[in-house]
Formats: C-alpha cells, sequence, structure tokens
C-alpha cells in the first residue's frame, strides 16, 4: 500500500473514443478506466456526455499531458480549475501528469519534452508541484516520461531527480515501466538502476505500452502487444511496490475493446509470478 | 413562399471526436522519422538557465533550421544518434501533431484538396498562429480565416469558396463541443399571448450555428465527402445558408431559403418574436401572401423549437 491509502484498483485500460459503444452497451467486466483528461476540457458537449456515462459505471482516474510542470511560463490556473472541476464530476480517485514540460515564452509545443536534470530545475519543478496540490487539494501523480534527448546541462540522472522531486514535494508517482525501457534503450542506461532509486512508497500507478524500435531509437507509440521485456520490469516493479493499479495504454491502432483488454490482463501473469 | 422546411442532413459529422486528440504518444510523423544528417553549429552564446534552455528547445523544435543547429551545443550524443537527430524526433512531430490536429477538423477540406496541398496549408497556418493553449481542441479555430488570404494549391482563385468550406466543418467542430439544452418548455410557449410576441425573445442553444455563404457549401460537402461523390466539382458564386446544430449526439445540417435566414437569423440574435417574423419579407398588401407566410413560418418555427435551437424562452 502506497503511502497516500490510494487504492489499488486492479487492472485497467485507457479509455478511447473507439471503444465508447462497446464499454456503454455491453458494460464489460474491467477494474478501472483511465482517462486522457484533456480530452474533456475545453468542452462542453458530447465528450462530457460518454464520460459521465462511463463515469457512472466504472472507477476512473485522470492521466493528463497538458500541466506542463516543469515549465518556466506561469502555472495555467484556469487549466488546474478545470482538472479540478473534471476530478470532482468524475470522482476520479486521483490525478496524475508527466514530469515534463510541454511549452514555454507561451508557445505549446503539446509534446512532452524533457527536463533538464539539474539542482535549478528541481527547485523550480517541487515547488510547482506543492502548489499544484494545495490547488487540487489532493496528491498529485507525476508520471516518468519516455524521452528522445537528453540536456548537456544535466547534472542528476532521472532516476535521482524523480526520487528526490517525488520526497521533497511529497508527490506521488506513476511509473511507467515501457517509458523506463524506451528511455533506458535511448540512453544506454541499466533499467535496473532506475528501479532502484525508486521510492516505492510513493507509486500509486504503473503504465504498460507497446513501443516501436526504429533500430536508431526506439518511440513509446503505444502500439501493439507489450513486449515480455516489459511485462518482466512491471512483474519487477510491481513486487517492489507491494503491489499498484495497472493501466495498459494502447493508443494507436487500436484493436477491438476485448483484444485491448485481453492485452491489459496479461499482467497477472507477471504480476502473479514475480510474487509468487 | 414554401412551408417546407430542406430536410436537415446528418453524417460525416464525428470526425473532431474520432481520433483522440491529447496524447502521451508522438504522432505518426515520428514513426516515419528521417534522420537528418550533416548537423551545423551556429557559435552562439549558450544559456545555462532552465528558463534559457526550455526557451531555446522551444524554438528549435518549432522555429528555423538556424535554431535546430545548435542542438550540439545544449545536447548530449545518443548511442546512435547524434544531437541533431535527437532533436528531430520532436522537430518532427511537433509539425506532425498539429497538422494531424488540423486534419482531423477539416477532413472534407483536405480530402478534396488532396493530402500534399493540405500538408501545405497546414503547415503555413502552424507558421502564423502557433498554438499557446493547453487544448488542441479549438487550434484550429481561425483556419478558414486563414485560408481566405491564401492560394490554395491545385484550386487558383478558389479561396473564398475553400474558406467557406472551412467556416462549416468548424462550425461541426464547434457544435460537437457545445453544450445542449434541455427541451424548450411546450407550455410556456403555449401558453405566450399574442400581445407578448412583441416583447419576448428566445435564448438560443449554444449548439445552433447559422452560415452564411457565397458558395453552395452544403451541398457541396453533403454531396462530396458525406455521400462520396467524386464527381462533385468545387461550385460556382451561389449564395446559401445552413444551420448547424447539435440535437441530442447528432450534429444536422439544414439548409435555409433567405427568408428562413431572415428569420431565423433574427431570432437567434435575440431580437423580440413578432419583429423576427416581420422580416419574413411578405407583401403586406396581398392577403393570401400574408396567410400563406404565416402557415410556413409556424411550420418553420416548430421544426426549430423541436431540433432544439432554442435553450429558453424570455418574457
Amino acid at each position: 500500500m502506497n503511502r497516500f491509502s490510494l487504492p489499488n484498483l486492479g487492472i485497467g485500460i485507457g479509455l478511447r473514443t473507439t471503444h465508447y459503444a462497446h464499454v456503454l452497451e455491453q458494460t464489460p467486466e474491467i477494474d478501472w478506466f483511465e482517462i486522457l483528461s484533456d480530452n474533456y476540457l475545453h468542452t462542453r458537449g458530447r465528450p462530457l456526455h460518454y464520460l459521465d456515462r462511463v463515469a457512472e459505471r466504472y472507477p476512473i482516474v485522470m492521466h493528463g499531458v497538458s500541466l506542463s510542470i516543469g515549465s518556466t511560463d506561469p502555472l495555467d490556473l484556469g487549466y488546474l480549475a478545470e482538472l479540478k472541476a473534471l476530478r470532482d464530476r468524475t470522482n476520479a480517485r486521483w490525478v496524475s501528469d508527466h514530469l515534463c514540460f510541454t511549452g514555454a515564452t507561451g508557445k505549446n509545443t503539446h509534446d512532452l519534452l524533457p527536463l533538464p536534470y539539474t539542482e535549478e530545475t528541481l527547485r523550480h519543478v517541487v515547488s510547482r508541484v506543492k502548489t499544484v496540490q494545495d490547488f487540487l487539494e489532493a496528491p498529485l501523480a507525476l508520471e516518468n516520461p519516455s524521452s528522445y534527448l537528453e540536456f548537456r546541462e544535466s547534472r542528476l540522472t532521472e532516476w535521482e531527480f524523480i526520487a528526490r522531486l517525488a520526497e521533497e514535494a511529497d508527490c506521488a508517482l506513476l511509473l511507467d515501466v515501457n517509458n523506463v525501457y524506451v528511455s533506458s534503450r535511448n540512453h544506454g542506461f541499466d533499467p535496473a538502476r532506475y528501479l532502484d532509486a525508486i521510492p516505492w512508497d510513493r507509486v500509486v500507478q504503473f503504465h504498460v505500452a507497446g513501443h516501436t524500435d526504429f533500430g536508431t531509437h526506439v518511440v513509446d507509440t503505444h502500439i501493439g502487444p507489450v513486449v515480455d521485456p516489459v511485462w518482466r520490469l512491471l512483474g519487477d516493479a510491481h513486487r517492489r511496490a507491494g503491489g499498484a493499479s495497472v493501466l495498459l495504454e494502447w493508443d494507436a491502432e487500436i484493436p477491438s475493446f476485448e483484444e485491448t483488454h485481453r492485452e491489459a490482463l496479461r499482467a497477472r501473469e507477471f504480476v502473479r509470478e514475480e510474487a509468487a | 413562399m414554401t412551408d417546407r422546411l430542406p430536410a436537415p442532413v446528418k453524417g460525416a459529422d464525428g470526425a473532431a471526436f474520432v481520433a483522440e486528440r491529447a496524447s502521451a504518444t508522438p504522432s505518426a510523423a515520428v514513426r516515419r522519422f528521417a534522420v537528418v544528417s550533416s548537423p551545423v553549429e551556429t557559435p552562439l552564446p549558450v544559456s545555462h538557465s532552465l528558463e534559457g534552455m526550455e526557451a531555446w528547445l522551444v524554438r528549435a523544435i518549432t522555429g528555423p533550421e538556424s535554431e535546430a543547429s545548435r542542438a550540439p551545443s545544449y545536447l548530449t550524443d545518443g548511442p546512435r544518434m547524434n544531437a541533431r537527430e535527437r532533436l528531430e524526433v520532436y522537430r518532427s512531430g511537433y509539425r506532425a501533431r498539429l497538422v494531424e490536429c488540423l486534419e482531423d477538423d477539416y477532413r472534407a477540406f483536405s480530402a478534396v484538396v488532396g493530402h500534399e496541398a493540405f500538408h501545405a496549408l497546414a503547415e503555413g497556418y502552424i507558421e502564423k498562429f502557433p498554438s499557446s493553449s493547453p487544448s488542441l481542441n479549438y487550434f484550429g479555430r481561425r483556419f478558414p480565416e486563414y485560408v481566405r488570404g491564401v492560394e490554395v494549391p491545385g484550386f487558383p482563385g478558389k479561396g473564398a469558396f475553400f474558406s467557406e468550406l472551412a467556416a462549416l466543418e468548424w462550425a461541426i467542430v464547434e457544435v460537437i463541443h457545445a453544450e445542449t439544452p434541455p427541451p424548450l418548455d411546450g407550455n410556456a410557449l403555449r401558453s405566450l399571448k399574442p400581445e407578448d410576441f412583441a416583447t419576448a425573445h428566445f435564448e438560443p442553444s449554444e449548439a445552433v450555428r447559422l452560415l452564411r455563404f457565397e458558395h453552395p457549401v452544403n451541398p457541396f460537402f453533403q454531396a462530396r465527402w458525406a455521400n462520396g461523390d467524386e464527381s462533385a466539382t468545387v461550385p460556382g458564386i451561389a449564395p446559401s445558408s445552413t444551420a448547424v446544430y447539435r440535437h441530442g449526439m447528432t450534429v444536422w445540417r439544414m439548409d435555409l431559403t433567405p427568408a428562413m435566414t431572415r428569420v431565423l437569423s433574427a431570432l437567434l440574435d435575440r431580437v423580440p418574436i413578432a419583429e423576427a417574423l416581420g422580416r419574413l419579407g411578405v407583401d403586406e398588401t396581398d392577403p393570401s401572401a400574408i396567410a400563406e407566410a404565416e402557415r410556413s413560418v409556424m411550420v418553420w418555427f416548430r421544426e426549430w423549437v423541436s431540433s432544439g435551437f432554442f435553450a429558453r424562452l424570455v418574457t
């Protein structure tokens, strides 16, 4: 159990528009759904209609891509207010986003840009996380991003940065084991060293996903089945954390709901195997 | 004058919400990522502050090659890619993501002008109107305005038509995201006394747009996009009006005659009902014309009310 007493919801999948009809008509047995928060902000129409109906039936967790927690631009309080309202509307169990910045100088790239891991960045992000948590009146879970570049100026490894951030900001962690794997391939580190540094009592959720290997680099595409090395990382991480909610992300070339759910349930093999 | 409303049409309206707009993954183009070669470093001062590094990375991703070529000063080489190549993953992803977003919103437009021409237009738009909002839902809102001012590749002199086609598609996006009101209280409407018509007006639904065009845009959209008729050609000038609205979860498009347009426009502008009906333009010396107009307008009125055009009656 994590230090925030957030529940282990079991095995869920990301709620995607292509599955709405199946979910609402068939009411499949699934533990929970994660939504991409940003798809339900800045709208008062159809997306919210469907979300309300799903939230009536299933536990929801909110996962965002636009908080831009590392940006030196001011925090967008309007965005935070919308996030909080959506959390209350859906009774979301927690809210997460990424350790990254999405834009600066008023321009938004809509991508999860890696930060330079320095003492200055750490102080900046710790301060912002505290502000967000005060605003939300709840712990924020931050996810380790997949990345394709590193700053020369970095003085800390990503895992050192995340461990210190979590402790100093007193925030929760969403550990994406596929991102650990992808970044380890792109930057040449040992994923086990990453896991060794994680403060496990802060991990409230895991992400697993497929990726695409281009030879020169590996991209976190969220396409296709999860590869065994990533499942094994999940098993290891799950054991170290003493269990936490697991979520499969499948965001492109999305198959049927049943196939997506079947892939998510494969987590049971690795989690049980490691726990035994 | 006719009391018949053109049958509203639906379909081809879900594009704006079929694709997942926000995503934690790079866009499709990143998967087709082509490695650039021969990085050239420009000897300029390098910022060591967080603010300076973030500002540079955003410029390097969204800006010209001169900024990107400074990658070796800011970034490390990886096991298999150099700094400039690593930057390219983000640089190509930025444009691809926004082009995909515009293509979702303007699917008919893109299909008509073709993939390459649309990409060229979209890239120009991204350059002129970079995103500053955390949401991508409204990134494309100024595309109709942008298109009016540029040449559409392959369609010289047709910028005005394509701007209107874009405006129709954008109206669909807007009504998808608009809140629909509960059905209008029929009792309130029936209990309206004749003398109330001089002051009572309607509050329009958020989910209705009345569009006036210089071209028959909706018939073209219906033929070419919704019905897949490849023989439908870009039309010439012929003014038209279309109401785009969402009723329940379905988006509808209803073509309107000039008389209908005048009345509906006034009603949506919160003009008192009597004054709005007076904009029919009927010859008031002809009793039969007045009678026919009254019949027609009541048919339209009932249809608009039952289609959810109005949120409430204000007396």
